[in-house]
């Protein structure tokens, strides 16, 4: 069974026509050299940590819908669970900005690479 | 990868040893190859020398490598976990960092000797499934114990685990990631001393315990930087979470062979800064392979201001006590720190006169200390108790594993 994945990525050219194939959905793209496309199935996992301001921003949300959440009833499990999130996102955040922080490109490189030029110490 | 343990001993004249493949979680097999041998003392006619021992020779010899020794440590959320794994692990030499090549969200740290397990990766619940049902990570409901008890006992018996990660950032279950056995295994979390079973198997529990007060000082200084957060929001949040977290998480404060108590200061009178800190290590007695520290006498009551002609302290100086007491029903030492260290001598002088810190020299607790200065506590007892309580750890294991070498000798005799 032909995959959609190496007829569009290597061979761009042809109209991604599919042999039969039942189980499989199509995917006719047209040759479209300025737009690429991704077909079904095919994953790029990219990983990534978060970011502290993705982190901040979904603290601040939140912090709004608990607020919400507890306007209505503040003895509710969906209050103290709306603040229990809130919690738990703000350490979140703490520990993305300690990390941020601790960030030297220098340091990163000689802990791996102890014995280069640039990381020699000598302890006299 | 295969570690391979020859028990001899000499008096029987035989080595023994079981040859059972052991099949490890991943399907390798651990063979244990054992000779075996019994030759006869009766040395006195050279040619005939057939055994005839008479006799059955009862042998028992541990079929797994050396038992991984376990630290359970539990704090609530923003109570300085973090800091004390940090400074746990410094004591046994090396960074703890995250799997290389994982998850990047992992909450694992790794270093050579020690491996920490972020007990939030056996959430039962992830985040939307928790705001579905109104509950909070406190509750023992959004945790899966079962998997928490049969993981950490795989671990400890020396078999590798495919633990799941809790990613805090997406609030969802990751896909698992391999645990192999370290040397030491350190679980950290909420809940570490909740379930009984897991509970049986630490050979050793810390747990911190925050005041009021204090935390509330503490999460302010942590989220007032954050946008939207603000004192009402802070206060808020500390207050819904109460209810669970007396309920579920303080009770394990009775369990724990050491409590790091931290309070607001005595010797500041109205003080409502929260920057001096007042502390209370508190020891249970009778723990195996664990002394109590102590200040000039075991036993005895003391209170000792070390500022005066020898030392001289800022304002508002330093002041310790130690004495024994009752906890929860149980034999305790308390020792108890309140102020602030502000020159290196002051630390050196406190650190020369503590007994029972298990140092392997003299300022070993001091050079700690500096080695982490930029730590939070590192100035108060918070950051001396977390290392002095990281080289009783490793004072615990050092017993433990030399005390291993010896019980297939003990055995073998029998």
């Amino acid at each position: 069974m032909a995959t959609l994945f190496s007829l569009s990525l290597a061979a761009p050219r042809m109209v991604a026509s599919l042999p039969d194939s039942t189980k499989s959905s199509t995917v006719k793209a047209a040759y479209q050299p300025w737009k690429r496309v991704i077909p079904v199935g095919c994953k790029r996992i990219v990983a990534v940590k978060a970011s502290p301001d993705s982190i901040s921003e979904k603290v601040e949300q939140s912090i709004k819908e608990a607020q919400e959440a507890c306007s209505d009833d503040p003895a509710s499990g969906e209050c103290v669970a709306a603040w229990d999130e809130v919690e738990e996102l703000s350490a979140a955040a703490s520990h993305a900005r300690d990390r941020q922080n601790d960030n030297d490109p220098l340091e990163n490189y000689c802990k791996d690479n102890p014995e280069t030029d640039e990381c020699k110490t000598y302890d006299n | 990868m295969a570690v391979s343990t020859v028990y001899t001993t000499q008096s029987l004249n035989s080595t023994c040893s079981i040859s059972t493949p052991a099949k490890t979680h991943l399907g390798f097999h651990q063979k244990q190859v054992v000779f075996y041998r019994r030759t006869s003392k009766k040395g006195s006619s050279s040619g005939s020398g057939s055994g005839s021992g008479s006799g059955s020779c009862v042998i028992t010899c541990s079929a797994g490598d050396s038992q991984t020794v376990v630290i359970g440590l539990a704090a609530d959320s923003g109570c300085g976990k973090s800091t004390f794994m940090r400074r746990l692990t410094s004591v046994f030499g090396g960074a703890a960092e995250p799997p290389k090549g994982g998850n990047p969200d992992s909450n694992t740290l790794i270093s050579d000797m020690t491996t920490v397990i972020c007990l939030d990766d056996y959430h039962s619940l992830d985040r939307t499934g928790r705001k579905e049902k109104g509950v909070t990570a406190l509750d023992p409901r959004a945790n899966d114990f079962d998997l928490m008890y049969e993981q950490v006992k795989a671990i400890k018996n020396g078999v590798a685990v495919d633990k799941p990660i809790y990613n805090h950032v997406t609030g969802l279950l990751d896909p698992p990631e391999l645990i192999k056995p370290p040397k030491i295994l350190v679980i950290e979390g909420l809940h570490p001393m909740f379930d009984e079973r897991v509970r049986d198997l630490l050979d050793f529990s810390i747990y911190l315990d925050i005041s009021n007060e204090v935390k509330f000082a503490w999460k302010i200084q942590r989220d007032m930087a954050e946008r939207g957060h603000s004192l009402e929001s802070i206060k808020a949040s500390i207050e819904a979470r109460k209810p669970d977290f007396d309920a579920y998480i303080d009770p394990q404060k009775k369990y724990a062979d050491a409590v790091i108590e931290v309070l607001p200061t005595q010797l500041i009178p109205d003080d409502n800064e929260g920057k001096v800190l007042r502390v209370r290590l508190i020891m249970k007695e009778g723990v195996k392979n664990f002394s109590p520290v102590y200040l000039f006498d075991e036993g005895s009551t003391i209170s000792w201001i070390p500022c005066g002609r020898k030392l001289t302290c800022s304002y508002p100086g330093i002041k310790f006590h130690y004495a024994p007491d009752s906890y929860f029903g149980n034999e305790v030492s308390i020792l108890e720190m309140d102020g602030q260290f502000d020159r290196l001598d002051e630390l050196i002088y406190v650190e020369s006169h503590l007994s029972n810190i298990s140092t392997k020299f003299y300022g070993e607790v001091t050079q700690q200390m500096l080695k982490h200065a930029d730590f939070p506590g590192s100035n108060n007892g918070t950051g001396l108790f977390q290392t002095i309580v990281g080289l009783k750890i490793r004072d615990l294991y050092e017993q433990i594993t030399s005390s291993k070498t010896a019980a297939p000798l003990e055995a073998t005799k029998a």
